[in-house]
């Protein structure tokens, strides 16, 4: 029920007519850091974690349909964190999976988080290559790292990273583990970018 | 296995063809131009749009002549080879990268959440969550206990006396007092039906909903019914956005663009405006009619068949193809009691932003519409109309009401069962056609949003008429077959 992500009162919302365009628009001067992947891998949660704010979580896909955006502190730099609708691939089919492209073609941002839930990186990866092809400063996120270990699933990450040629960082974001790593490497990729 | 073997290739003319297309690409895409090659042969239309703008009319029927050409060259369509490319891709990188510790038994969530997608299991799973986590909790506790305790222990016994009296004895003005106190003022009225009868209600259901979302219940749900959906032109998929507007149609509307056609989002929209009652509404009409089962069972009856109907024969009205179903079925989790009460909270912090302001606003026209005798005139005009329905005319008071907001409405039809003004008959047909009848304020903004407007007032002006014919229609089948007196 999104309600969250769309937080303005009907009051305000009818004073600023269609915002989607202005939403989009930039921010200031922060680099950015968005989270992309396939809906339900829990990109807000890892947006909760990163910015302190909190965005509606829920166990299905397509909870979040709006961006949503907020602040986190890496490594000494300010960085503004941008939570995009889940999307299956880089052709979109529904419009929450187009609001999600048009974030990455119109606001070019310095790191892309590709968060996929590492109990199904098969059903994952042609995103990823996608993303790469695309050309993004990317990281890969292994979400939901607990379940799949708990199912005995293993990984390979540098093994992965190489093979992709893009950082492979592990987490568990409900568990707030692994974090302070993909901290780590935003800010490297970042700078490598910049 | 060659480490190229794990990225994607993509068959040869496929790769000339991003190539020529590379090289007449001049303008910034933001997106790596073999990216934007790529999308281009598989006939984006937004990146088609973007890179006609930015190349021109010359270099851009080059462009499309060369998408011709690598049609022509390959058997299936291009978007078609280009993800079964990426998929051979991810399975063999996938093999390379993982290994599975074998003769792991199936958790017991996984088993039942298997079980759950299945009719012979899946259906009684439904009735019990429906009975206990509405009917029970919202209807019963919230709708009941708790309003009650608010509604007559707290405001009936201290706030309004407070209020009236205060307001008497510091204002000297009857016009100004009724603004404030009285049976219409913003305390008496507008505070009163937020704080005493709406946020119990909400914020039970919100409680309830959030278990319900992060257990992973609701997209197994949406398989057990795709059948019966593809009959009114839904997928399973509007299960999510159709269940939402139990709690709140405006941002189940606003949900709706998940679906992936435009018909399904317009029968979607519609039937949100139409049949599903918000949380609001619902507790409010749940607590007047839990003294009469009867009436309760001919309430709900009456609305699935509404549903069903009018989404069977729009269906068959607007035009375009059945949708096809793809969900991801996440796994079953017990849902962790902080998200549950964060996301509570900020639903409920977000629903008195959306509604108190609506609430004051609507005391106040009530307000001017007395002074100015528009209100009485309104009123009489309704309770005309209600009275086609077997009503009295005092019911067209919330039908008035209703238009500010469904539960609003319901809530004025509360205040007039206490009275005992309406027998079981009246109150079913009256909750039917309220239940019906016009989405609120804040949901038709959010209509005209998403849909545009000429949709959302074809959706409005269809709702108008058909809420009280339905409302009329269902009185004269209860007289006639003489139930509930």
């Amino acid at each position: 029920m999104d309600c969250c992500q769309n937080r303005k009162p009907w009051w305000r919302r009818w004073r600023s007519g269609p915002d989607e365009a202005r939403k989009l628009k930039a921010e200031g001067e922060l680099k950015k850091v968005a989270l992309v992947g396939n809906p339900n891998v829990g990109k807000s949660v890892l947006f909760n974690r990163l910015t302190g704010i909190y965005v509606t979580v829920s166990n299905y896909p397509g909870t979040t349909v709006e961006v949503a955006r907020g602040k986190g502190r890496f490594g000494g730099e300010e960085f503004e964190i941008i939570d995009t609708p889940g999307m299956y691939s880089l052709l979109p089919i529904t419009e929450e999976e187009r609001v999600a492209r048009r974030l990455l073609i119109a606001e070019r941002p310095n790191a892309v988080l590709h968060v996929v839930d590492a109990r199904n990186l098969e059903r994952m990866l042609p995103l990823t290559f996608q993303l790469i092809e695309a050309g993004l400063p990317l990281i890969l996120v292994l979400n939901i790292m607990d379940e799949a270990r708990r199912r005995g699933i293993r990984i390979d990450c540098e093994r992965l990273a190489q093979a992709l040629g893009i950082p492979v960082v592990p987490v568990a974001a409900a568990l707030n583990e692994g974090l302070d790593l993909l901290r780590k490497k935003v800010t490297e990729v970042v700078a490598r970018a910049a | 296995m060659s480490p190229g073997q794990l990225r994607p290739s993509y068959p040869e003319a496929v790769e000339k063809g991003a190539e020529r297309i590379t090289q007449l690409l001049h303008g910034h895409y933001h997106l790596a131009p073999r990216a934007v090659a790529l999308l281009l042969l598989q006939e984006d239309a937004e990146v088609g749009d973007l890179v006609r703008r930015q190349e021109g009319s010359a270099r851009w029927r080059a462009i499309q002549a060369v998408v011709g050409e690598v049609k022509k060259q390959v058997a299936e369509p291009l978007s078609y080879i280009l993800a079964v490319r990426r998929q051979e891709a991810a399975r063999a990188l996938a093999r390379a990268v993982i290994s599975r510790e074998k003769g792991r038994r199936r958790t017991w969530s996984e088993v039942l959440g298997d079980l759950t997608m299945r009719p012979l299991v899946g259906i009684p799973v439904l009735i019990l969550v429906l009975y206990f986590g509405l009917y029970q909790f919202v209807g019963v506790f919230g709708a009941g206990t708790v309003v009650d305790y608010l509604e007559g222990s707290i405001f009936e016994a201290y706030i309004n006396p407070w209020v009236n009296g205060m307001v008497d004895r510091l204002i000297p003005w009857p016009l100004v007092q009724d603004l404030i106190a009285h049976e219409y003022g913003i305390v008496t009225l507008g505070l009163r039906y937020a704080v005493a009868i709406i946020l119990p209600i909400v914020g039970s259901f919100f409680l309830v909903f959030s278990v319900i979302e992060d257990s992973g219940y609701l997209p197994r749900l949406a398989l057990l019914v795709d059948r019966l959906f593809k009959g009114i032109g839904l997928s399973g998929r509007a299960v999510i956005p159709l269940t939402l507007g139990f709690g709140c149609d405006t941002m189940a509307t606003l949900v709706s663009r998940t679906l992936e056609t435009r018909r399904e989002r317009i029968i979607a929209t519609l039937l949100l405006a139409l049949a599903i009652p918000c949380s609001a509404q619902l507790g409010v009409i749940l607590s007047l009619l839990a003294a009469y089962p009867k009436a309760l069972l001919v309430w709900a009856g009456f609305l699935i068949l509404v549903f069903l109907l009018v989404g069977y024969l729009t269906a068959q009205l607007l035009p375009g193809d059945g949708p096809s179903f793809y969900m991801e079925v996440p796994p079953l989790r017990l849902p962790q009691l902080g998200n549950v009460l964060t996301k509570t909270y900020t639903r409920i912090q977000w629903y008195l932003m959306e509604i108190v302001p609506l609430f004051v606003l609507a005391s106040v026209l009530i307000w001017l519409g007395r002074i100015t005798g528009l209100f009485d005139l309104i009123v009489r005009a309704l309770g005309t109309v209600v009275g086609y329905l077997g009503l009295p005319p005092k019911a067209g008071e919330a039908f008035l009401f209703g238009f500010f907001r469904r539960d609003y409405g319901a809530a004025g039809l509360y205040d007039l069962a206490a009275s005992g003004a309406l027998s079981p008959r009246q109150l079913t047909v009256a909750a039917a056609t309220l239940t019906l009848f016009v989405p609120c304020i804040a949901q038709f903004s959010v209509m005209v949003k998403e849909r545009g407007w000429a949709t959302a007032l074809a959706i409005a002006g269809f709702i108008f008429p058909f809420a009280f014919l339905a409302g009329y229609v269902l009185n004269l089948l209860l007289t006639v077959a003489g139930v509930l007196g």
